[in-house]
């Protein structure tokens, strides 16, 4: 086999396999329902496969739980009868048919309960299908990672401006989304502690195999996995063009936990007018939001304990927000 | 550059993860860069009871000076009694409790600590998170630390005393993305400096001789699962899906589980428990299997998939266990299963095709090729250690 390893034969992997393991799905459920194990030895398998799963892994979806909540509602009053030793299956079938009215009577009981209270969860499990569908249709969706004109360039406009509010910022500073690792290459370069995430598959494929600190994560996803005041400078550029507000407030929550007291943050976005020009990314359309007008950053991040400069692009295709926390003495 | 690893223990006698990667890494950073690679560890082989069985002092193994110590508690009794209660609800343990924990486990090790807070290398390599030599080493190494977790989901993670080993770190080293997603959600150490380097595969070592041969099988179609032989790896789980499986599907399909036993498998017609064989004897075995079984769901890397992928053979691995299954996912060279059902059909559809097989298998030979021979890695983590070295100590938690 001759894989180059490129975005493309890699997504030709993963859909080749997700057929592969839907057909070994299909087949699962067509046995189960076929009913083709005894339950109670499909219930002894499973809860031996659930002893050593991770923690995380225990009883994780809500479909697995009820199946072995399926499994175990039966409760089967004749025991095994087998025996290791001479004459003991005989003994033990004898007091089995002589208990079996009476353990028969109380199992019974127990597996009309049990079968009650599967149909309960059963029904539970439908209505939360039928919520889950209707809130989907009204679900506002994440907003995608945009390019911003000048990404990629090193010499873009904006770029020596970010340098010099981050460059003696003391700590790690983030940039997303990083793509292959332009801006942090260019921020490590310049004296400046910097690393990078991208969500996009393979975007940062490049970058991290020349050696940079990236990752491929979503800048929220991330975010929540670093320790309070964890990051001395945050850069944002193509995150928060297409956001939701709601979806820009949580993220903005969490940047300030995230930014030491005297942390930086400098956003690079398209201009509101640019966003619906031909110019602009398909992402422009398909985003639940729009790009904040530049002055709008200042009404949103001063109350926050920001001082805020904002900076036009020669083209006036995009813009630049640098926003110092807790320090008067930053030029912008 | 002088580099010295801490690792609880070390040399080729050791048939653990974690351990066996500390070495490889050590070994490889000494003839691909002439590195000057010492290791401080214990005199112990055996992670149940660390009891000291190889000398103390100084050695060379490999290129590598090995420096071990004496321990002054090995596994405590009273170590499963707390743990028992502890991994009820790991995350609500008091701190105190979780460093008795760290004692009770062992190894209790204070001459390596100072030994290590006395060296002059200019970068420490702790190699995994869990044990006292890390715990208590990696606040108190005066050069930039870099830590291997070597971690996955059990109850000692979540112990609060494991955050501050975590925030010690200047650097991470993780081996697989999932292991990288599972600290950072438990310990918040997304801004840390690091990197996901996996480990290096070698090209695999054969003896010539038909697999069937070597475990007295004959032409009997098998499948073959190394590693441990352990409860906890899923050996007798394992074992119990194979019996259920050859009760349903009666032929001459055989199991082999090929490596040490610690768990007691029941006698089966079908099923071939080994022991531990040469690596000779390992590439003849897994080179004819039909399929290489992982039934593991603790496992930070997993060399053994890697290794079936060398020799062509598919994999089927534990679907709870992330990283075995994200190489699965990213290489598209094998299956997974959450449970008997699954089990039983994965195993159905990769015996009856033999182009499957072939598929997945070369597949998952090319996914090794690319992203873990051993030049490819252990240049992208030298280049690592320089930076961490350039970046310098960071401040260290209080333990």
């Amino acid at each position: 086999m001759s894989g180059d390893g490129s975005v493309d034969e890699v997504e030709d992997h993963r859909a080749y396999l997700a057929q592969v393991m839907a057909e070994i799905d299909q087949e699962v459920r067509r046995r189960r329902s076929s009913g083709d194990l005894p339950a109670r030895v499909e219930r002894q398998l499973d809860e031996l496969f659930l002893e050593h799963s991770p923690v995380a892994g225990r009883g994780g979806a809500l479909e697995d739980a009820l199946a072995l909540v399926d499994s175990s509602a039966f409760i089967d009053p004749v025991v095994p009868v087998a025996s290791n030793r001479s004459g003991g299956a005989v003994v033990k079938k004898g007091l089995r048919s002589l208990n079996l009215w009476y353990v028969g009577f109380v199992t019974h009981q127990v597996s009309q309960f049990a079968a009650a209270t599967s149909r309960a969860l059963h029904l539970v499990e439908d209505r939360l299908g039928e919520l889950a569908r209707e809130l989907d249709a009204q679900k506002v969706p994440p907003a995608p990672v945009v390019d911003v004109p000048g990404d990629g360039d090193p010499t873009a406009w904006w770029v020596a401006g970010a340098l010099d509010a981050l460059g003696s910022v003391p700590g790690r500073v983030l940039h997303a989304a990083a793509s292959d690792g332009w801006l942090v290459r260019h921020l490590v370069a310049g004296g400046v502690d910097a690393y990078g995430v991208d969500p996009r598959v393979g975007r940062i494929d490049a970058g991290e195999r020349e050696g940079l600190d990236l990752r491929e994560e979503g800048a929220v996803d991330h975010l929540l996995a670093v320790e309070p005041a964890g990051l001395a400078g945050i850069v944002l550029s193509g995150v928060v063009d297409g956001m939701a507000h709601g979806e820009r407030r949580q993220l903005l929550e969490l940047l300030g936990d995230r930014l030491t007291p005297e942390g930086v943050l400098v956003i690079h976005a398209w201009s509101p007018s640019a966003w619906g020009s031909d110019a602009a990314p398909a992402e422009a359309d398909l985003s639940p939001g729009r790009p904040l007008r530049p002055s709008t950053w200042s009404h949103f991040l001063e109350p926050m304990g920001y001082r805020v400069g904002v900076e036009e692009g020669p083209s006036g295709a995009d813009y630049v927000v640098t926003a110092f926390r807790g320090r008067a003495d930053r030029p912008r | 550059m002088k580099v010295v690893f801490t690792t609880p223990r070390y040399g080729p006698e050791v048939m653990g993860g974690a351990e066996t990667a500390a070495r490889q890494l050590a070994e490889h950073l000494v003839a691909g860069f002439d590195w000057e690679v010492e290791v401080f560890s214990t005199c112990a082989l055996d992670h149940l009871t660390w009891e000291d069985v190889v000398a103390p002092g100084d050695s060379e193994l490999n290129g590598v000076v090995v420096h071990r110590f004496e321990s002054v508690a090995g596994r405590a009794d009273d170590f499963y009694g707390l743990d028992g209660r502890l991994r009820i609800a790991p995350s609500r343990a008091s701190r105190r409790e979780a460093r008795r924990w760290v004692d009770l486990n062992g190894p209790v090790v204070p001459d390596l600590v100072r030994a290590l807070a006395a060296s002059d290398a200019d970068v420490a390599v702790f190699y995994p998170y869990l044990h006292y030599p890390v715990v208590e080493g990696i606040g108190r190494a005066p050069m930039p630390a870099v830590l291997h977790p070597a971690a996955h989901d059990e109850p000692a993670l979540y112990l609060p005393v494991f955050r501050g080993t975590y925030a010690s770190a200047d650097a991470i080293c993780y081996h697989t993305a999932a292991e990288r997603r599972l600290v950072q959600r438990v310990h918040g150490t997304g801004s840390r400096p690091q990197m996901v380097l996996g480990l290096g595969v070698d090209e695999a070592t054969e003896g010539g001789r038909p697999g069937g041969e070597v475990l007295g099988t004959g032409e009997r179609p098998y499948v073959v699962s190394v590693g441990r032989v352990d409860e906890h790896k899923g050996s007798s789980m394992l074992a119990a899906f194979f019996r259920t499986y050859k009760e349903r599907h009666p032929g001459p399909l055989a199991l082999a589980l090929v490596g040490p036993v610690s768990a007691a498998i029941p006698e089966h017609p079908d099923i071939v428990v080994s022991g531990t064989v040469s690596e000779a004897d390992k590439g003849d075995i897994v080179r004819d299997a039909q399929v290489s079984i992982s039934p593991s769901a603790l496992e930070s890397f997993s060399l053994v998939v890697l290794e079936a992928w060398v020799l062509g053979v598919p994999v089927m691995v534990n679907a709870t266990c992330a990283p075995t299954r994200e190489h699965c996912e990213q290489s598209g060279g094998g299956l997974w299963f959450g449970g008997y059902r699954e089990f039983e059909a994965a195993l159905e559809h990769l015996l009856e095709d033999a182009d499957l097989r072939h598929r997945l298998g070369a597949r998952g030979r090319a996914y090794v090729d690319e992203h873990y021979a051993w030049p490819v890695i252990i240049e992208r983590y030298a280049g690592f250690l320089d930076q961490v070295v350039a970046r310098g100590k960071g401040p260290t938690s209080v333990l």
